[in-house]
């Protein structure tokens, strides 16, 4: 009963304090919002990126020798084409000044101009086809993707000149002469052949999409929303501070003087550390369930399997518990706890990858390294439950969290009883 | 271990590496006295008390309280002892009601009956009306009271008091010293350590004189007295120090010791209105100029003067 309210004590004693409910709640989901809207998330829960839509306006200049193959009005179908209608919007200009003067009084981001010898150089084998693109300096995004998406367009020409060179070639090698029209025409008949099934090849591109940074864990844990890591990536690391924090307490009683005297009583030292130890973990399983809770309404984050949810936060809250335990024992006073603590949980929450959640395709090895931590395999934890995994799934981190759990309260108790012995 | 016996200490020893901080100490308190361990700053007296109440291992010897060795039966002996810390040891951030009710739930008192302790208690410290208020907030005097209050919920046999009024104002002082006789009253068997003579001398039924991790005289205030004889005790402030007047002071006839310290010379003398003029005699022929004289009856600090060679204050 007495290692209940040692418990009781100790809860009310954080539940006073400002500073622990700062660190505990308003922090997590603070820094975990500001990292989701720093990386583009806008809207609750989604994962798709929607640009914003580049005003792109065209002189298309272009003044092909012979009817039929028009180099210049196959770009502009290409830019109109309605598989891009959401990120650009293309209209037209009559010469080269009004589609600049479209830039320059920012009616427009991007101007392209296409040049009356276009289809000419296109389709010659010695000449080079070029293109001017103008854009607004001040923006980078859209006027990338034009100048992505023309480079693209002019690809396929220099494709067809390849094509023809290769034509004529082996017909040469054959004995036939190949005259320059015709070798014209096959350019034609490859550009006009690769741009088609362009058209096809985009009408099957889906939208931009952002994928989570699920490196090599399982194929399902690819399907991890980017705000569920980030935001499990914070309650990792500031469960493992208030775990810390909570700890803490054994040194600041000793220096109040109050450990020393709750040893003058009938408690044993094991019941007033166990009695420490229940709050700690009292003080985690709250503050984890109320972050799931607001995060799921805030962010919208559909956190998984409860089962699975729960199991991931038990052996999350051993884990930090028995680590906050094991860091005070190192510690002689409340002076070196800041920093101390500071660093240490900065230091793992950076090895643990806690804050490189929201960074795409990042390395394989970036996650074995996080492994050595026990916030790693906590986010191992929380990307197979945010996958949706079954509790058998993620039984690997949840059995190693429990594991590293009680090997470092093992090694806090044995050093805090020696010092008070 | 006799009736009436509250605590019994043989030959307490406590050793940190080559250090010995308690050399042996013997001495008995009955049941319902007021038993005071009086010595300066480093003589052992939180030491020995520390052993008592089972936050030091004892590097030899045993003490006994109401029949439990604190070697064999420390849970026991924990259970009858109340212990009032030498520093506040309370939680800051929680009001007295919520420390006091703490303390008493760590010796297994709950509900109704923890409830009307506590009230009691707040009596006794005089805080009810402030017994909601975060014992933070409090004065130095309050957290005292408080300090003392968690020691009493349990209604202990004996409670150990460990210097509760240093560094307190002379009301608050005057308010715990009160309260310590008042308990004494009721029953209880107070252990109370001081380097303050007077407050040995108001509290005690018995004092033990304690220098250097030994207790070097033990008994009641007359019996102590009795020690010096009828010694009485006189302070002398000079202007400037005079090796060659000490000398000679050291060698007047009358002087039975003498410890010059910081300026001031105190002097055990046989009879203070026959030595007096001899020592101002002495001061004008060195051209020595007194500026101050005090003479005391004989007392605890003329004791420990006459035990020890120097003053208690030190």
């Amino acid at each position: 009963m007495e290692i209940i309210d040692i418990t009781i004590k100790d809860l009310k004693r954080v539940f006073k304090d400002i500073f622990s409910l700062v660190m505990m709640f308003a922090a997590p989901l603070l820094i975990a919002g500001l990292l989701y809207f720093a990386f583009g998330g806008l809207t609750k829960g989604d994962v798709t990126y929607k640009m914003p839509e580049t005003k792109v306006v065209i002189a298309n200049l272009d003044q092909p020798a012979a009817p039929g193959f028009a180099a210049g009005e196959m770009m502009v179908e290409f830019l109109q084409d309605s598989s891009l209608q959401d990120i650009l919007a293309v209209s037209l200009a009559s010469d080269e000044s009004s589609a600049r003067a479209a830039v320059d009084s920012r009616k427009a981001g991007v101007a392209i101009i296409i040049p009356p010898d276009f289809t000419e150089a296109a389709i010659s084998p010695d000449r080079t086809a070029a293109v001017s693109i103008y854009q607004d300096p001040t923006l980078t995004i859209g006027p990338s993707v034009v100048s992505e998406l023309v480079n693209h367009f002019m690809d396929a020409f220099s494709g067809s000149k390849i094509a023809a060179q290769t034509a004529t070639g082996m017909l040469s090698s054959r004995g036939v002469q190949v005259s320059e029209d015709v070798a014209g025409q096959i350019a034609q008949s490859y550009a006009a052949w690769q741009q088609s099934s362009r058209h096809e090849e985009k009408k099957a591109i889906p939208d931009m999409v952002i994928v989570s940074p699920a490196g090599e864990v399982q194929a399902s844990v690819q399907k991890a929303v980017p705000i569920g890591l980030i935001v499990a990536g914070m309650i990792t690391l500031f469960v493992f501070f208030i775990a810390g924090y909570g700890a803490e307490s054994i040194i600041r009683e000793d220096e109040e003087g109050t450990l020393g005297r709750l040893f003058t009583t009938p408690i044993s030292q094991a019941f007033i550390l166990s009695g420490k130890f229940l709050a700690v973990v009292v003080t985690l399983c709250i503050q984890i369930a109320l972050l799931l809770l607001v995060s799921a309404l805030i962010f919208g984050i559909s956190w998984g399997n409860p089962v699975t949810v729960i199991l991931v936060s038990s052996g999350l809250i051993v884990a930090a518990a028995g680590f906050g335990i094991m860091l005070m024992s190192f510690i002689k006073n409340s002076r070196q706890t800041g920093p101390v603590m500071g660093g240490v949980m900065t230091l793992l929450g950076m090895l643990g990858g806690l804050f490189s959640v929201a960074i795409p395709n990042l390395p394989s090895s970036v996650d074995k390294i996080t492994l050595v931590t026990p916030h790693g395999w906590a986010m191992q934890g929380w990307k197979l439950a945010l996958a949706g995994s079954s509790p058998i799934q993620a039984i690997l981190p949840v059995f190693v969290l429990f594991l590293m759990g009680f090997a470092f309260l093992a090694i806090g108790v044995i050093l805090f009883r020696r010092r008070f012995a | 271990m006799q009736n009436g016996t509250a605590i019994q200490v043989q030959d307490l020893k406590k050793n940190f590496g080559n250090f010995a901080a308690v050399r042996g100490v013997n001495f008995e308190v009955q049941a319902g006295q007021i038993f005071s361990l009086l010595g300066p700053n480093g003589a052992g007296k939180s030491t020995t008390i520390s052993m008592l109440a089972g936050l030091l291992q004892p590097s030899g010897g045993d003490a006994r309280i109401h029949g439990h060795s604190i070697c064999q039966e420390l849970q026991a002996v924990k259970a009858s002892l109340g212990v009032v810390p030498q520093d506040v040891a309370l939680y800051p951030d929680l009001s007295a009601r919520e420390n006091l009710e703490f303390w008493g739930k760590m010796y297994g008192l709950r509900g109704g009956t923890l409830a009307r302790r506590v009230d009691e208690v707040l009596e006794i410290i005089g805080l009810t009306d402030r017994q909601k208020g975060k014992v933070g907030t409090f004065s130095g005097g309050m957290k005292r009271r408080v300090n003392i209050g968690a020691a009493l919920v349990h209604r202990p046999k004996v409670i150990i008091m460990d210097e509760p009024t240093v560094g307190i104002d002379p009301q608050s002082r005057r308010n715990i010293l009160d309260s310590v006789k008042e308990l004494n009253r009721k029953g209880m068997t107070v252990l109370y350590t001081t380097h303050y003579m007077e407050e040995a001398q108001e509290l005690s039924d018995q004092i033990a004189i304690m220098d250097q991790g030994k207790v070097i005289a033990c008994g009641t205030h007359a019996e102590l007295v009795r020690i010096v004889g009828e010694l009485d005790r006189i302070d002398l402030t000079l202007a400037s120090e005079s090796h060659v007047l000490i000398e000679t002071w050291y060698k007047t006839p009358g002087v039975h010791s003498l410890t010059p310290q910081d300026g001031q010379v105190t002097l055990l003398v046989e009879d203070s209105n026959l030595v007096l003029p001899r020592l101002f005699d002495a001061a004008s022929q060195s051209q020595a100029r007194i500026t101050s004289v005090n003479i005391f009856e004989p007392n605890l600090e003329a004791v420990f003067l006459h035990l020890t060679g120097k003053a208690l204050r030190n």
